[in-house]
């Protein structure tokens, strides 16, 4: 079953891109434009995060945070304040995490991810078409038989099938599975994007996207 | 050494001085008048001796005897020592060239004296000397008696007139120290009080200079003490009200930058997350489309900002010239363009306007015009009509600009003019609003000198006046 995300943001725009990006990688969002109608809609429906504007109409994210902390749901606060004092006062308020706008939606999909892995939320088993990936016990299974795949082919498949449907370039890649550190050739991804490929049959889902890198496609 | 310490030793030295000074004048005066008179008087009676004896002489002619002689001179002598015996004096009358005709002589005649013994006739001669542990006066006259020469020699013992001297000199010392003692003691009260007054400001300045600002200097004497810690205090209340002002000043400054950072913020979100959503996805048209609206929009919107913190900035920058002009001509000459706006939104502009000569910048007029008119606009809906007065009360020229929109809320009333706030953010967005507009009209207005008043009902609309006094147009500006 999907997750699914509150958007509180009262951008009409920057909530509709938030909830494409979210829609995308297969979070179900659902979208309110002030403090009210989120809390009111907090009271009927269970969500497994909240992304919250902090500057909002009628009731502020402050105050929000304030009001649901009952529920225990977790928070990503969503802001153009960048200053340390506001980052102190959301995260004293039990906000999980703090994005300052403008992001970038790798970065909020990386934070959604890592809250929702703290709280337990995030799925152990992952599958895409034929084949299933299982997190705990870094497993690949092609049609329920396991496939041998490298430490550094196992991390590349689950970035992608993370941000699956989005374009993800070498760089990124490269930071991703073999970290900051390390001052590998962008070769190497496209050796192991090759290897996957024939490995778990995935050579119409694992795009080349001309200009950028990789793509994970359905 | 501190102020009170110089006043103190200042007037205290002087004092010593003078009072000294006069007390030994007045003793030594004292003193020689007294001398004078016992010189004065032993001359006298120097002369009163020799008058006796020069009466005597024409009995002396008679008797012409020696013996007689020797009597009528002890007689005259002891006479007048008799006579003069409340005071020490002696007589020595001595027939030339030496035989004593009488003298009750009880010392030694000094050396000197021998001088004066011969003086000339009719010549009375003076000396005084030490005699032991005496002052004695000496005189000496020549009288010529019945051919024969005497010399009447009469000395006083003055010594007392010196003992009243050293008397008088012991008796100033007692006063001299008595009264310096209590100058001594009166001095450091007075010098103390005098600079007490001054120590307090130095005290309050110490405490002003480690940032206590609000501190005042209570003096409240008349003087040039005064007279300077009224200055001082009027000076740290300058200093006070320029620095509350600054802090205000960058307050507010801080304040429209936080949330100019905010404004810019928010549509680079939405640009470059559409931009990157369209770059990294698949392509879909609705989508496509729809993304392209979005950043299309938003960065009309950061547009929009960027002009109006042109405007914003142009304002601040000061580079305005006043000049008599007709605010109805200003009026008169915007129109086009402010009807040509409403126009595409089918909004009538009806203007009523009277003359109303005052002192202005006309393109910032017309930007404050253009402002209130696009807000006007904004808040209207189809078919509405905007009024637009000029008229001249006395001393004043008043602008009105009022519409039949959507009116604004009690609660947001005071906070409109606050930079970047807008009270429906959405309406605002559709039309590219930043909320800067009257944050713009209030800087040109407060340049000519205008206020604003503001009445607004939701659904009936609003009508901003803005009043201009130009009683003040000679006055500098801002």
């Amino acid at each position: 079953m999907n997750k699914k995300i509150l958007i509180v943001e009262d951008d009409i725009n920057i909530s509709k891109i938030i909830k494409m990006n979210l829609n995308i990688v297969n979070y179900d969002t659902t979208e309110v434009y002030n403090g009210r109608d989120a809390y009111e809609l907090l009271q009927r429906e269970r969500f497994d995060l909240i992304l919250l504007d902090v500057m909002i109409p009628g009731i502020d994210g402050f105050e929000l945070m304030k009001k649901i902390e009952p529920l225990r749901i977790p928070v990503i606060f969503l802001t153009a304040k960048n200053s340390v004092i506001d980052k102190v006062h959301g995260l004293k308020l039990g906000a999980e995490d703090y994005i300052v706008k403008p992001f970038e939606s790798l970065e909020l999909l990386a934070r959604i991810e890592t809250v929702l892995r703290r709280f337990g939320r995030e799925e152990t088993i992952m599958a895409f078409k034929d084949v299933q990936v299982l997190l705990d016990k870094r497993e690949v299974k092609l049609h329920g038989k396991p496939v041998e795949l490298t430490v550094k082919e196992f991390e590349l498949l689950v970035v992608l099938l993370k941000n699956k449907n989005i374009a993800l370039s070498r760089e990124q890649l490269l930071d991703k599975v073999w970290g900051i550190s390390y001052f590998g050739e962008t070769r190497t991804v496209d050796m192991h994007i090759k290897s996957l490929r024939k490995k778990l049959n995935l050579y119409d889902h694992i795009k080349t996207v001309y200009k950028i890198g990789y793509r994970m496609e359905d | 050494m501190k102020l009170w310490q110089k006043i103190y030793l200042f007037s205290i030295l002087p004092f010593i001085i003078i009072f000294t000074l006069a007390s030994v004048l007045i003793i030594e005066r004292n003193h020689s008048k007294l001398l004078q008179q016992e010189i004065d008087t032993t001359l006298r009676e120097n002369m009163s001796i020799r008058s006796t004896m020069e009466a005597i002489v024409p009995f002396l002619k008679i008797y012409r005897s020696p013996d007689y002689e020797q009597t009528v001179w002890t007689t005259i002598g002891n006479e007048f020592v008799a006579k003069n015996s409340d005071h020490t004096m002696y007589l020595n009358i001595i027939e030339e060239p030496n035989r004593v005709a009488y003298s009750n002589i009880d010392f030694a005649i000094p050396q000197k004296w021998e001088e004066l013994q011969s003086p000339a006739k009719d010549e009375i001669l003076s000396i005084l000397s030490d005699v032991g542990e005496r002052t004695i006066l000496f005189t000496s006259s020549l009288v010529d008696l019945n051919d024969r020469k005497y010399s009447i020699r009469y000395m006083k013992d003055v010594t007392a007139v010196y003992e009243e001297r050293v008397e008088q000199y012991q008796f100033f010392m007692k006063v001299d120290i008595i009264a310096c003692l209590l100058y001594l003691i009166l001095m450091i009260f007075i010098s103390k009080g005098l600079t007490r007054p001054i120590e307090r400001m130095v005290r309050t300045a110490k405490v002003i200079a480690q940032g206590d600002i609000s501190k005042r200097v209570d003096v409240n004497t008349k003087d040039e003490i005064g007279n300077l810690a009224e200055n001082f205090n009027r000076m740290v209340q300058v200093v006070e009200d320029k620095i509350n002002e600054l802090e205000l000043n960058n307050l507010e400054k801080q304040r429209f930058i936080h949330d100019f950072t905010h404004e810019l913020k928010t549509p680079l979100t939405s640009i470059i997350g559409y931009a990157n959503f369209l770059r990294v996805t698949k392509y879909q048209e609705d989508v496509f489309v729809d993304g392209l609206n979005v950043i299309h929009d938003e960065a009309k919107r950061l547009e929009s900002l960027s002009l109006k913190m042109m405007d914003l900035i142009l304002i601040r920058e000061d580079h305005f010239e006043l000049s008599m002009e007709n605010l109805k001509a200003v009026l008169d000459e915007a129109e086009p363009v402010l009807t040509m706006k409403a126009k595409e939104r089918q909004i009538q502009i009806a203007i009523d306007a009277n003359d109303c000569w005052m002192e202005m910048d006309k393109d910032l007029m017309k930007m404050l015009i253009y402002n209130l008119v696009d807000n006007a606009i904004k808040a209207s809906a189809e078919q509405d009509t905007i009024t637009i007065k000029v008229y001249g009360e006395e001393q004043r020229c008043v602008l009105v600009v009022a519409d039949q929109g959507i009116g604004i809320a009690p609660e947001h009333l005071d906070k409109i003019f606050e930079p970047f706030y807008v009270s429906d953010k959405a309406r605002s967005r559709r039309y590219n609003g930043v909320g800067l507009g009257l944050s713009i009209c209030q800087s040109v207005a407060r340049m000519h000198h205008g206020t604003f008043e503001v009445a607004s009902e939701e659904n009936v609309g609003t009508t901003i006046k803005v009043i201009f006094e130009t009683g003040k147009r000679n006055e500098v500006k801002q």
